[in-house]
C-alpha cells in the first residue's frame, strides 16, 4: 500500500513504560506503522513533558493523522494543552483506552489500513476485550 | 465468487502475539468479516486482542470461517499465516 498509516503516539508519566508499549506495540503489528513514545518529564523524571508531547505528535503525523494514547488521567491535561496551540489539532484523536491494550490494537488496525477514526476505535473498544 | 468460505487448520505452535498482530493486520485488509473459531470460542480475527484472548495452543484445531466478497481470498491468506507464523511463536 502507498498510503501513508495513521501515526500513534503513547503519551506515558514514564519514559520506559512509553518505550515498552511502542516497542511490543510494534513487533506486534509487524513494525511498519510509525509509534512515538512520550514519556517522563524533561528532566527524566516521571511526569509529561508538553515538549516531548508535541515533538511526538510531529513525528508521528505520516500525513494520515495520530491517534494519542494518555497512561493516567493527568497526561490527558498535557496533551489537551498542547493541542491547544497545535496547528494540524484537526488530525489528532485523543484515545480513551487501557494504556498496553490501546496501543497494540490501534496499532494493529493502522497496519491494516485503518483511517484515523478506525484506528482511535479500536483502542477504545480494547477496554472491553477480555484476556481469560 | 463464494459469499463464505471455512477452513481448519492444527496449530502448530501456540497462539502468541506477534502471530495474533500478524493474523489481525492481514484480516483487516480484507472486507470480508472473518471469525477463528477455538473449541467453543470465538474471536474476530481483525481484533487482535480478541484472537490473543482464545488462548490458543500447539496442537489444537483452529476454524477461519469469513463471509463477504473476498471470503475465500480471506480465509486462504489467513490460513497460511496461522501454519507460517505459530511455527515460531513470540
Amino acid at each position: 500500500m502507498t498510503t501513508a498509516s495513521v501515526g500513534i503516539v503513547l503519551v506515558s508519566h514514564s519514559a520506559e513504560l512509553a518505550e515498552g508499549a511502542a516497542n511490543l506495540a510494534a513487533q506486534v503489528s509487524g513494525g511498519t506503522v510509525t509509534i512515538v513514545a512520550a514519556g517522563g518529564t524533561d528532566d527524566g523524571d516521571l511526569g509529561t513533558s508538553a515538549a516531548k508531547v508535541e515533538d511526538a505528535l510531529r513525528q508521528a503525523d505520516q500525513g494520515a493523522g495520530v491517534v494519542v494514547l494518555p497512561d493516567l488521567g493527568s497526561a490527558v491535561l498535557t496533551v489537551r494543552a498542547v493541542l491547544e496551540d497545535y496547528g494540524s489539532a484537526g488530525s489528532v484523536l485523543l484515545a480513551d483506552a487501557p494504556f498496553v491494550e490501546g496501543a497494540v490494537a490501534a496499532t494493529v488496525i493502522a497496519a491494516a489500513g485503518g483511517d484515523l477514526k478506525a484506528v482511535a476505535a479500536a483502542a477504545e473498544e480494547a477496554r472491553h476485550a477480555r484476556k481469560l | 465468487m463464494p459469499a463464505s468460505c471455512e477452513q481448519e487448520i492444527m496449530l502448530t505452535g501456540d497462539l502468541h502475539a506477534r502471530p495474533a498482530g500478524a493474523l489481525a493486520v492481514a484480516a483487516g485488509r480484507f472486507a470480508a468479516v472473518i471469525r477463528v473459531t477455538v473449541g467453543d470460542r470465538t474471536a474476530d480475527a481483525k481484533s487482535v486482542l480478541s484472537v490473543m484472548g482464545l488462548g490458543a495452543t500447539s496442537g489444537q484445531h483452529v476454524t477461519v470461517s469469513a463471509a463477504g466478497p473476498d471470503a475465500q481470498e480471506a480465509v486462504a491468506a489467513l490460513v497460511a499465516i496461522l501454519s507460517e507464523a505459530t511455527k515460531v511463536g513470540g
